[in-house]
């Protein structure tokens, strides 16, 4: 029996993906859960697995395809089996579909009646009302993806753009229409999932939330030590290496829940105080950023913290994370420490009401007991949401959590 | 008055009201045509008529249907406004010469000195079992002969207003009947009332579609209507009534309302006036509305089959329009 491959709906609110890359060619064998294909969605790209073992057939998305939860793309076929005819949703009634060829040679497969030609060089698919919307909104076709047949941009389209670039432009802001450099292009990208979700948000947040950020150095010695002398015990309880962000963790994870406004959301006309630390990791991918979240943070000790960052990591790299894992932080840590980074400010991350962005930890000089001495000292900076959190309630945190890492032990 | 307001006839009553009253109040019009008189008419349009005017103006004739054409002409050239009824529309090609070749032409050949005001009655279209000779829709003929108007009413209330127009119009005009309205009731006023050619009337507002259909296609798009509104599809169901003259407004603005827009006739599609429509629309000012391209669903290119069930499936019936207009309102949502 011809298996059916299906673009999944791997969110519950998900109603269609974009199409990345196929992992496998057509035509070629393929083994039940190898991964077969990788898809976009809202909020990060993840490795689908082939839901049968056989020789992939009838291979219809294409990278960038926006696709419907539920649509099949692909085929697993039985050595020898046909690829059944692909059901038409598209053909108007009465019309005759057309006949899918019969076997043909060199293992070659037939392509299902999606695979409609592009639209010659230099030419767009556009609906005539949404060209003429286009060109009174000033935007251009050629930045704009189509779901219409063949990709053709309808009104729909057009209407979803202007949305979008309402979303991203901070609100009561006429759209400003910056004439664009008079430059070659090497490339134009549509802006469509994580990459327009990270738009919005950050738009959105840095148009509404007031931020206030507040900054200190924290002398890392102690911590320092503290590493040092559980490196190879933990190394060896469980096969990962202590590392900084890990105590990181565990400090902010046990000292937010002193400082509820900290660990909370502003909702519409109420401040939600979370009992619940989820705490979001800045993560750097190739080409974009995810942010893996460990949930109830506050419960887990250092050598659970140390397990659940190295396999949310490692999972992240290889695009294995579920978007329930990336998603419903109550506070972020970003890191840039690993890129020299010594200090910067974030931008806080929606609906959280607060961002700690670390920086590398460098050898500085400072006071010691006999005159200065170098100490390695860590950059925090907190960005807060001024409108739930005072700049006294953030410094007190950020004390805290600078006292918490100058003397772990407290963490005991 | 409100007994007035409730009555409903056929559409066939309606066309027949249209006729009797429109002589009993000018004594230059009259009937002519095959078993009109005693039989009442093949379809029993002109039942009772005989009894009501004589056989001097309900004018029983050979089986030609050149004659007929030629003396409504004739007649009508010498002040009398002939109506005339072809028994099936089929025939009328045998009266092609005398309507489009003559009674067409001569008041433009003549300067405008004389004028032929002339009704051709023509019950039209499929569903009937009556083969490929008896089932034709030939409008696409007559709108492409200039100086004959063409009218198609859909209900009993424009078939009388509209009948009652044609003949009150002093150029030959063919009335189309579609031989399933027949059958169909709706209010009608008792009292003599017109309407004006080349308004073109949206049967039911809708915003998603807009379906274009004429004659019998409009009963069956308000019926495809009603169960697309149960899928959230809302069409609206335009009929122009006249196909010459053409109320092109109506029609652009709906269009330029929807976006989107389903013709549908009973006629063959390859050089149907779904054509026309398709590049008035594409031409006007509907064009920089269009979010996708006009569709047209109409007859297949064959002569209507006698067996049932191929008849029904070279007509469009309400589930292809169903399925028609329900693939065009989703193109790209």
């Amino acid at each position: 029996m011809a298996v059916e491959v299906i673009l999944p709906k791997v969110d519950m609110v998900m109603e269609t993906g974009t199409f990345v890359e196929w992992l496998k060619q057509e035509g070629q064998q393929v083994v039940k859960g190898e991964p077969l294909f990788t898809i976009l969605t809202d909020k990060a790209a993840i490795e689908i697995e082939s839901p049968a073992s056989g020789i992939l057939a009838g291979v219809s998305a294409k990278p960038n395809d926006v696709i419907p939860v539920s649509e099949t793309i692909a085929y697993i076929l039985a050595p020898g089996e046909r690829q059944p005819e692909r059901r038409s949703g598209a053909s108007a009634a009465g019309a005759a579909t057309s006949a899918v060829p019969a076997e043909t040679p060199a293992g070659a497969v037939v392509i299902g009646p999606s695979a409609f030609p592009a639209a010659p060089a230099g030419k767009v698919r556009a609906s005539p009302v949404a060209r003429r919307m286009a060109a009174e909104l000033g935007l251009n076709l050629n930045t704009l993806s189509g779901r219409g047949p063949r990709g053709r941009i309808q009104r729909a389209d057009v209407a979803a753009a202007v949305e979008t670039r309402a979303a991203i432009r901070p609100s009561g802001m006429p759209a400003l229409q910056i004439p664009l450099p008079d430059a070659r292009r090497k490339e134009v990208i549509p802006l469509t999932g994580a990459r327009k979700i990270i738009a919005q948000r950050m738009a959105y947040s840095a148009a509404t939330a007031p931020h206030i950020t507040l900054s200190l150095h924290v002398d890392m010695s102690e911590a320092t030590h503290l590493r040092t002398r559980l490196l190879e015990k933990i190394e060896q309880s469980t096969g990962q290496r202590l590392s900084f962000t890990a105590i990181l963790v565990r400090a902010v994870a046990a000292v937010l829940p002193h400082h509820p406004f900290i660990n909370a959301s502003l909702n519409v006309e109420e401040i939600i105080c979370w009992e619940d630390v989820h705490l979001g990791i800045a993560t750097s991918l190739k080409d974009y950023l995810i942010v893996p979240v460990i949930r109830q943070a506050q419960t887990k000790n250092l050598e659970q913290l140390v397990v659940v960052l190295a396999d949310l990591v490692e999972r992240a790299r290889s695009h294995r994370l579920s978007p329930a894992e990336m998603s419903g932080s109550t506070f972020t840590i970003s890191n840039l420490g690993m890129f020299g980074i010594e200090s910067f400010t974030a931008i806080i991350n929606p609906p959280e009401s607060a961002i700690l962005a670390v920086g590398k930890i460098v050898e500085r000089q400072a006071a010691g007991e006999n005159g200065l001495v170098l100490k390695p000292m860590m950059n925090l900076t907190l960005s807060a949401d001024h409108r739930v959190i005072d700049g006294a309630a953030a410094a007190s945190f950020l004390a805290e959590l600078k006292a918490t890492l100058e003397n772990p032990y407290l963490l005991l | 008055m409100s007994d007035q307001k409730k009555r409903e006839i056929t559409y066939l009553e309606a066309v027949r009201e249209a006729m009797v009253q429109e002589m009993r109040s000018d004594p230059d019009v009259f009937l002519m045509g095959e078993d009109i008189g005693v039989y009442g008419g093949a379809f029993g349009a002109s039942q009772g008529m005989l009894e009501e005017f004589g056989p001097e103006r309900i004018r029983e004739t050979p089986i030609s249907e050149e004659a007929i054409a030629g003396a409504a002409t004739g007649a009508a050239m010498m002040g009398m406004r002939p109506i005339i009824e072809i028994m099936f529309m089929d025939f009328v090609t045998l009266a092609m010469d005398q309507l489009a070749n003559q009674a067409a032409k001569i008041r433009f050949m003549f300067g405008g000195h004389t004028s032929v005001p002339l009704v051709c009655r023509a019950p039209a279209g499929s569903g009937t079992g009556a083969a490929a000779q008896h089932c034709q829709s030939l409008e696409a003929w007559f709108v492409h002969a200039p100086g004959i108007k063409v009218v198609a009413p859909s209900t009993p209330y424009d078939a009388k207003g509209l009948l009652v127009t044609s003949i009150r119009d002093n150029n030959p005009v063919l009335f189309m009947e579609h031989k399933l309205l027949y059958r169909t009731k709706g209010h009608v006023p008792e009292d003599l009332y017109s309407i004006p050619f080349g308004q073109a009337e949206v049967k039911r507002p809708g915003r998603d579609l807009t379906v274009i259909a004429y004659s019998n296609m409009v009963v069956r798009a308000l019926e495809a209507a009603e169960i697309l509104a149960a899928e959230k599809i809302e069409i609206e169901v335009v009929d122009p009534r006249t196909l010459k003259p053409l109320d092109e407004a109506t029609l652009m603005a709906s269009v330029c309302k929807t976006g989107r827009v389903l013709i549908v006739h009973e006629a063959p599609i390859t050089g149907g006036f779904g054509g026309e429509l398709a590049a008035l629309i594409a031409g006007g000012e509907a064009f920089d509305y269009l979010d996708a391209p006009i569709r047209r669903l109409a007859g297949r290119d064959i002569p209507i089959p006698y067996n049932r069930t191929l008849e029904r499936a070279t007509v469009p019936q309400v589930e292809d329009i169903v399925a028609a207009a329900r693939t065009l309102a989703k193109e790209g949502k």
